[in-house]
């Protein structure tokens, strides 16, 4: 339905109409847009998803490419000549936030997006989080198992699901390990044991575990593996008892000390 | 200051993952609010008021809106002489039963597929259950606000699929008329009638590019709104995540019973739309019962306080409170139910 627009006659010079709200749209979303490119460029996304759903994000920046497109198209046909009775609020739609309120906060986080960097997360979480050896039942559980076919090919994870299905730790003394992840010094473990610890992500950042396996150094030298270090690890397992309970721990032959992987996390 | 960062990540984290599946979500129920015509699926729905129900909530699968974007489809099949049980069905399974939010949820859950078959599964009972009683009340005109009930079709011609208005006037009518054209020489009507056309969906009328500007427009207009309240959402998620402390977490969300009563209540208040919150949810899978998980995936989307004001333009206060009640009970059953029997 076309409505008569009730326009002051002044047909000398039509002023200028600034449709901010669309503006502030095409600045929110073109912030948005800018930052999901910019972690995936830098990598960073691996940081925060899982990579089975990158795809999606990457689509997503492309997507509010798209909208911005649609959006800036809108405003140059709006100052370009105004236009009839849009249909704002026809459908009835009630909004729990006033809309400019919601654009600046959609474009404020935007710009945090661009301007910080996620960090992988480190021991202090996963102490926070609590590590386990075993599994507990709102983690992901495999429904089809496969044996990693060389102990020295076994991530964390690995060693990880394959004690939870055969928790005997003797059975898997004296096989050959190699293992990457970063250091935690466990408060109530004695001097010479430090944890080699990995997150593992099923979704996002928001569902990592930790989990961890046991380095017996040969000496109290706890030190001079600084806590969130990242270290590779090879060497054989062996048991050992800590916290009161037998377990498998991992008996080195060679600690290196490495840079951080540019995907810290394991699936 | 390893907290700080650990909160930004978390929090980037749910929103770069949650992001893809807002637009996707925005992108259908905008297309289809301009593309489908609902008066079109009332005339084929079953009469019996539990069927009725059930294909209420699965209608959802056609629409694919989240809870902001049902209440004003549900006004209009209500206005359009809808059955209350499909209206009622149909308002509470269609934020979670359909393509997006469960394509969303298997992501996020797809360590515990049992959650996203539990979901969609306890969904679809309470909702069918739900708008059986409330199809009990046979005129729901009492319930509406009246604006709303003013301008209903109560005589629903089953059989031609025909909508007459509840009361045709005798008096004067407005429109389009010729004269002498119809038998006995009555004016022949050759407009809609005013207010048939008011409670139609008003885009069906238009053309097609014009149906495209309006779907982009209301796209923008639905990823600002809700977008805002994701960002929210997930800053909260990653707040109670660092700030609050693990011994309290662990101990409401360890508790049969406390874990879900806190969930809900997180549901009701935070409010965020229904094709996220399963990632919400998953930042709270390692420390709270997955019954309670159940349970803000249920309730949230049937009832939260931005829903609420939305049911209050349709519902007057006592219907709302009924359906609020009868949601949070079955969907608080339902948990306690995982809770004793299967997490």
């Amino acid at each position: 339905m076309r409505s008569p627009q009730l326009t002051p006659a002044k047909p000398t010079k039509r002023r200028l109409y600034w449709p901010w709200r669309d503006i502030l749209d095409v600045l929110a979303f073109g912030a948005w847009s800018a930052m999901l490119f910019r972690y995936w460029f830098s990598g960073k996304i691996l940081l925060l998803l899982h990579p089975n759903y990158t795809w999606l994000s990457h689509s997503a920046a492309f997507a509010l490419v798209g909208l911005v497109a649609l959006t800036l198209f809108k405003i140059f046909r709006q100052m370009a000549g105004p236009q009839s009775g849009q249909t704002k609020d026809m459908l009835g739609h009630v909004t729990l936030m006033p809309p400019n309120i919601s654009s600046a906060l959609l474009l404020g986080v935007a710009i945090f997006g661009l301007i910080y960097t996620p960090r992988a997360f480190a021991s202090q979480t996963a102490l926070q989080r609590g590590i386990s050896e075993t599994l507990s039942l709102t983690r992901s559980q495999p429904q089809r198992f496969v044996r990693a076919a060389a102990p020295e090919e076994r991530t964390i994870i690995d060693w990880i699901r394959l004690v939870n299905v055969y928790p005997e730790p003797d059975a898997y003394a004296g096989e050959p390990v190699d293992v990457v992840g970063f250091v935690i010094h466990p408060e109530n473990w004695p001097d010479e044991y430090v944890m080699v610890a990995r997150f593992v992500i099923t979704c996002c950042a928001a569902d990592v575990y930790p989990v961890g396996l046991p380095i017996k150094l040969s000496a109290q030298e706890r030190s001079d593996y600084p806590v969130d270090s990242w270290l590779r690890v090879t060497g054989e397992m062996t048991s050992e008892t800590l916290d009161g309970r037998r377990q498998l721990a991992i008996a080195p032959t060679n600690i290196q000390q490495i840079a951080e992987p540019k995907n810290p996390y394991e699936y | 200051m390893v907290q700080l960062n650990t909160g930004f990540t978390l929090f980037l984290s749910l929103l770069v993952e949650a992001v893809p599946f807002l637009l996707i979500g925005v992108a259908f129920s905008s297309l289809l609010m301009f593309f489908v015509d609902e008066r079109a699926l009332i005339g084929v729905l079953p009469k019996n008021a539990f069927l009725g129900a059930l294909s209420g909530s699965l209608i959802g699968l056609a629409f694919p809106v989240c809870e902001c974007g049902n209440v004003p489809v549900a006004r209009r099949l209500l206005v359009q002489g809808a059955p209350t049980a499909v209206s009622i069905g149909f308002l509470l399974a269609a934020p979670v039963i359909n393509p997006v939010v469960f394509w969303a949820t298997w992501v996020a859950f797809r360590g515990q597929p049992e959650v996203v078959f539990l979901r969609v599964g306890f969904t679809l009972i309470i909702a069918t259950l739900v708008g059986w009683v409330f199809s009990r009340q046979p005129d729901i005109g009492p319930f509406l606000q009246d604006s709303v009930a003013r301008s209903r079709f109560r005589d629903f011609n089953r059989e031609s699929g025909e909508v007459k208005p509840s009361a045709p006037s005798a008096l004067l009518q407005g429109g389009t008329f010729i004269q002498g054209a119809g038998d006995m020489g009555a004016a022949l009507r050759i407009d809609t009638p005013m207010a048939q056309r008011l409670v139609a969906n008003p885009a069906l009328e238009k053309t097609f590019s014009q149906k495209l500007t309006l779907a982009a427009e209301n796209m923008v207009r639905e990823l600002r709104e809700l977008g805002a309240v994701l960002i929210l959402g997930s800053a909260i998620a990653a707040t109670v995540q660092v700030a609050a402390p693990r011994e309290l977490i662990l101990g409401l969300g360890q508790g049969m019973v406390s874990s879900i009563v806190a969930m809900m209540v997180l549901a009701a208040v935070v409010s965020i739309c229904s094709t996220v919150d399963s990632f919400f949810a998953l930042s709270f899978a390692s420390t709270f019962t997955t019954g309670s998980l159940l349970a803000f995936l249920i309730f949230g989307p049937m009832i939260d306080l931005k829903n609420i004001g939305l049911l209050l333009t349709v519902f007057k206060g006592r219907a709302v409170f009924y359906l609020f009640a009868l949601a949070a009970l079955m969907s608080f059953a339902c948990a306690l139910f995982v809770n004793l029997f299967i997490g």
